[in-house]
């Protein structure tokens, strides 16, 4: 049979195998997960747009805010800036003005007002009437919003989605089939089994890559959406596709290098938790193992090709820190060359094992 | 012309499934024909089939088919149709898409394929059934778009498990009317059956199993003279019943006899079928006419109990 042939032969396998993949049971939480982070980055934006235009409807001129000092009166401000978003007196004040009428104590009145001057929103702070404190931040920042993507897509998407995703899809090509009784359909067929599992890897890394990718992609634009149209001209004039082609990068290469490993596993092992647990727990010390080791992982590859280093917390647990704590990254080419080879050697062992495979619908 | 060997052969083969045996030390050569392999569950049917498809592969020994090896998918496939107890259709298919997305997948052209898928699904009588669900069928039409995908791309060995499970009895002849067809050319037909009278006249050759190894083969009649330990039964129908069964009862070989109810037949056991033989030619020279000799226990029926015992 000519290579051609055996190219049609996986085409057609991984065709017939992706409606298994798209609309099997199975996969219904591998969407929930991939689309998790869109759905809060929707919420963030439409909070946001949201917050703009009613807020946008008491508009203070920033002039007249920066005319406001520390030490004016809450009377003084509103003659300068109008009435503001959000007026409030505390529940102290209150307790205080009861307390004074009883003639009590001296407890300060507090009154907080709150204003927007069209992209920031400023916050007074008043005592018995007098300004203390004076603060203002955009209602939307595009660096934090940055910041925060970039840590959702490292530490959520591609150590948890991807990885659980890929786990879901990849370990079913086999041994869901096997669950199902209807691998034989497959080995009965005049298919090299080296050509069965190229089918098969193909048809799982179109749908994990269409699944996370997309995800990636739509939380992407979705982070954007709110933000200020000035700012995000710049962005894409500047760096803005360079970094979506390589989130998008980031995804898909994450779900080649998951999904190989996991395809081996559903050919090696019965039980998923296993290699689930070994992997996860392989890739979350990636960061603290020597040089050598951590090149055998595949989030060591893909986080260095994130254009956006994740935030991270200083206060946080010194384990959580060395857990989150991404290697030193290699540069962009390597991190592709090396996905590819721990992919390649992966599906290599995988087609060893494809080949001694037997059917034995009864042990399963 | 030479080619490959034109038999199934296992060579010293066995198989285990961890601790459990599966088949020992099989070591068979399966002509062309149709061959039932006999034996009562968890005999080894089951694995020898698998076997020969490469669905498992043997701990030891060598397995080939036509010459090929079952490791070899892609050439032994070609040649082979296995229609297992399994349903394998993807959801949603109907038998068409069932039977022709295995032919695309051989490499046929898609008009040929869908052509060829046609046919397989016509001798199967389910032509009209063809465009619905496979999920829809009823046991016995899944049985038959198995056997419609086992069989549409014209294989030379056709394994069948347990093939007319579920059939009713127009389609069950006609199903055994389709493997005489192939064994008539030449191809093996090798199936598992639990119906002993059904394995008596659609067999060639019988394979009977148990506890993993092979407990006799061959065609039933030379299955049969291989058992010493059991006398050969024989129903004679005659006029003068009670004075050939007094004939017969003189001689040293004869076992025992049984005048039938009606007074004309006799079960005769005898030791020495050549003796019996020749005894009933000097009977019936002696002028007591037999009407007929028919051999009682040359079935699977007797060869099971024989061989195997009453589990089946």
């Amino acid at each position: 049979m000519s290579d051609a042939a055996r190219l049609r032969q996986v085409w057609m396998i991984a065709r017939l195998q992706l409606m298994r993949v798209f609309f099997s049971k199975r996969s219904f939480w591998v969407y929930l997960l991939a689309l998790f982070p869109a759905v809060i980055f929707l919420g963030h934006g439409v909070e946001v747009k949201w917050k703009r235009e009613r807020w946008g409807a008491q508009k203070t001129s920033e002039a007249a805010l920066q005319s406001i000092r520390r030490g004016d009166s809450d009377e003084e401000v509103l003659r300068k800036a109008g009435t503001p978003v959000t007026d409030f007196r505390s529940e102290s004040f209150r307790r205080h003005r009861a307390h004074m009428d009883e003639g009590g104590g001296s407890e300060p009145e507090r009154r907080y007002m709150m204003f927007f001057d069209g992209a920031n929103r400023w916050d007074l702070r008043f005592e018995n009437g007098i300004l203390q404190n004076k603060r203002s931040r955009p209602l939307n920042d595009f660096d934090d919003d940055r910041q925060i993507y970039a840590g959702v897509f490292q530490y959520f998407y591609l150590r948890l989605a991807i990885f659980f995703g890929c786990l879901g899809i990849f370990m079913n090509l086999f041994r869901g089939e096997m669950l199902d009784k209807t691998l034989h359909y497959w080995f009965l067929i005049p298919v090299r089994r080296e050509v069965l599992l190229a089918g098969k890897y193909l048809a799982g890394l179109m749908a994990s890559v269409l699944i996370f990718g997309m995800g990636a992609v739509l939380s992407f634009v979705l982070m954007l959406w709110p933000q200020d149209a000035a700012q995000l001209s710049a962005f894409w004039q500047a760096e803005g596709a360079a970094h979506l082609f390589w989130y998008a990068a980031a995804a898909g290469l994450a779900c080649a290098g998951y999904g190989s490993v996991f395809l081996a596993s559903g050919l090696l092992l019965r039980n998923p938790i296993i290699p689930a647990v070994v992997i996860l727990a392989w890739e979350s010390i990636n960061g603290i193992l020597p040089t050598l080791l951590q090149k055998l992982s595949v989030l060591y590859y893909v986080q260095a090709l994130c254009p956006t280093p994740p935030p991270v917390d200083a206060n946080a647990p010194l384990l959580v820190r060395l857990l989150s704590a991404p290697a030193e990254p290699p540069p962009a080419a390597v991190s592709v060359l090396g996905v590819v080879a721990v992919t390649a050697v992966v599906l290599w062992l995988s087609a060893r094992a494809v080949r001694r495979l037997e059917i034995n619908y009864g042990v399963e | 012309m030479s080619g490959p060997a034109p038999e199934v052969v296992f060579d010293d083969v066995s198989k285990f499934y961890g601790e459990v045996l599966g088949v020992n030390r099989v070591t068979l050569r399966i002509p062309p024909g149709i061959t039932s392999l006999v034996g009562p569950n968890g005999s080894g049917k089951t694995t020898l089939m698998n076997l020969m498809a490469g669905l498992i592969h043997a701990d030891r020994g060598v397995l080939t088919v036509r010459g090929l090896s079952p490791r070899a998918p892609e050439q032994l496939m070609r040649v082979l149709g296995y229609a297992t107890q399994y349903d394998a259709a993807p959801r949603g298919a109907t038998g068409m898409d069932f039977v022709t997305t295995g032919l695309l997948l051989a490499g046929f052209p898609a008009g040929e394929a869908r052509a060829r898928a046609g046919r397989a699904l016509e001798r199967v009588r389910m032509q009209e059934a063809a465009p619905r669900k496979v999920a829809s069928y009823s046991k016995g039409m899944r049985q038959r778009v198995r056997l419609a995908q086992a069989i549409a791309h014209d294989p030379e060995v056709l394994v069948l498990d347990e093939p007319l499970n579920g059939l009713d009895p127009l389609v069950r002849a006609e199903t055994i009317a389709l493997f005489r067809e192939f064994a008539a050319m030449g191809r093996h037909v090798i199936l598992s059956s639990h119906v002993l009278q059904e394995v008596d006249i659609i067999s060639d050759q019988v394979i009977l199993i148990a506890n993993g190894m092979i407990i006799a083969e061959g065609q039933i009649r030379s299955v049969r003279e291989e058992i010493h330990e059991h006398p050969s039964q024989y129903m004679i129908r005659c006029r003068e019943a009670s004075r050939v069964a007094s004939l017969l009862f003189e001689m040293e070989h004869i076992t025992q006899v049984q005048i039938q109810d009606d007074r004309l037949g006799l079960l005769v056991m005898t030791r020495n079928r050549r003796e019996f033989s020749r005894a009933l030619t000097r009977i019936s020279l002696a002028g007591h006419l037999v009407e007929s000799v028919v051999p009682a226990d040359e079935n699977m029926g007797a060869l099971y109990e024989y061989l195997i015992g009453g589990e089946r």
